[in-house]
């Protein structure tokens, strides 16, 4: 997966966007990351004190820990706010007709010829 | 009146293959702004020329059409009985299932709102702990968007900023409101169900564009759609989701040529598709009032 982050005609990003990008990209792995690591990989030419000033402002919300036993500086996602998020994902979803199926999805069902498809076009762009 | 209250029906299935159209070949954002409006004008005038048939029953009304015989007035019944009936039925069922559209919408909204209870103020994204990759935009103020942790984890770097990018531009161009609004309109008008799928597909191509221009990479988003696809059907959630024909591969296709010329003649078509209707309904209207004016003295 290549983290082509930087591609720089891209829109300055608001101070909430960024807050999203760092808490993403906290999900998107399962260890800690330190604010260099978050910096390198969400690229967009991040300074270093921003992603701190995210990350604290995120610790004050109770939405990322401070690794204890890991690495000095490392933040990982509170797991338990979203475990409360998904089961009230579940209890929408099991209400009756699904309400969320009539939201916008990011993307929704393939076909078997689709998704062959659709392997082709990410092992062709080699990512 | 003979033809003009029969036109909207005619002119919601125009609109509908016009949509499908629309849908492949124009600017996303334009032509769901324009759709969405001729859709609510359409069904509104769909409902009212109903109404009117309905009412053109109160011509057959014995005691009207004895007492308008004997001052010798002339009786014109421009609408068969059965009609009438017809549309008496029509205008039931249009009832029914526009109640149960309005419910669902607001089961919905109140589903969500929980959704985003209890989430500390002044956070946009919202991460649910849960195996199943799944992304949507909660509409509200602020507006929020929630994605899975299994689809954080499916996406690189970039392809999770054009997912909230994506996210992002349904809520900051409202695209909740365009849906929910051609919702209601093919419920009240069934006819106008394709302009309502092209409606819900075009603020998806809408925000794909908005993404790849945040992002300014247009492959990165084609990239991020098929990785978001493909993990989602791995774990076998897609027939429990919405299955848009194609609608995935569609929009693939779209981000891997150039941005879709604007088409403003199709849009003032469009435009003008809805408004007719409208204006018809309204003639109706006055043959219908001229008619039991006449009858009534």
């Amino acid at each position: 997966m290549a983290g082509r982050g930087s591609r720089g005609r891209a829109e300055r990003r608001s101070a909430g966007a960024l807050e999203s990008e760092v808490l993403a990209a906290l999900w998107a792995t399962e260890r800690p990351l330190t604010p260099a690591e978050i910096q390198h990989g969400i690229g967009g030419g991040l300074a270093y004190n921003t992603v701190h000033t995210i990350l604290k402002r995120l610790y004050d919300k109770g939405l990322v820990l401070r690794d204890a036993d890991g690495r000095r500086g490392a933040y990982r996602p509170a797991k338990n706010a979203a475990e409360l998020t998904a089961e009230a994902m579940h209890e929408a979803l099991d209400r009756g007709p699904d309400p969320i199926a009539a939201l916008q999805q990011f993307v929704t069902g393939l076909s078997a010829e689709e998704e062959r498809a659709l392997r082709e076009l990410l092992a062709g762009d080699g990512a | 009146m003979r033809f003009a209250v029969y036109a909207p029906l005619v002119l919601s299935v125009l609109l509908s293959a016009l949509a499908g159209v629309l849908a492949r070949r124009a600017e996303p954002a334009l032509a769901a702004r324009v759709l969405a409006p001729a859709a609510v004008l359409t069904a509104a005038a769909t409902v009212w020329s109903l109404v009117l048939l309905a009412a053109a029953l109160l011509g057959d009304v014995p005691p009207l059409v004895r007492e308008a015989r004997a001052d010798g007035r002339p009786v014109t019944d421009p609408v068969p009985g059965a009609i009438g009936f017809a549309a008496c039925l029509a205008l039931v069922v249009v009832a029914v299932r526009l109640r149960r559209a309005v419910r669902a919408e607001r089961n919905a909204r109140s589903a969500l709102r929980r959704l985003t209870a209890g989430q500390p103020a002044g956070t946009e994204l919202i991460v649910a702990a849960c195996e199943v990759p799944r992304a949507f935009a909660i509409p509200g103020r602020p507006g929020r968007i929630l994605v899975t942790s299994a689809m954080l984890r499916a996406l690189a770097p970039a392809e999770r900023r054009v997912l909230l990018a994506h996210e992002r531009a349904h809520l900051h161009h409202r695209h909740g409101l365009l849906v929910t609004a051609v919702t209601l309109a093919a419920a009240a008008d069934p006819l106008l169900g394709p302009v309502r799928t092209a409606v819900v597909f075009l603020v998806e191509r809408w925000a794909d564009e908005r993404a790849a221009a945040a992002v300014g990479d247009r492959r990165a988003t084609a990239r991020a759609l098929a990785r978001a696809a493909l993990s989602a059907g791995r774990t076998g959630t897609a027939c429990a989701l919405q299955f848009t024909d194609r609608a995935v591969t569609r929009r693939i296709a779209a981000l891997q040529t150039g941005p879709l010329p604007c088409l403003w003649s199709a849009a003032l078509a469009v435009l003008a598709l809805g408004a007719l209707p409208a204006l018809l309904a309204a003639d109706a209207t006055g043959d219908l009032l001229a008619l039991l004016s006449g009858m009534l003295g």
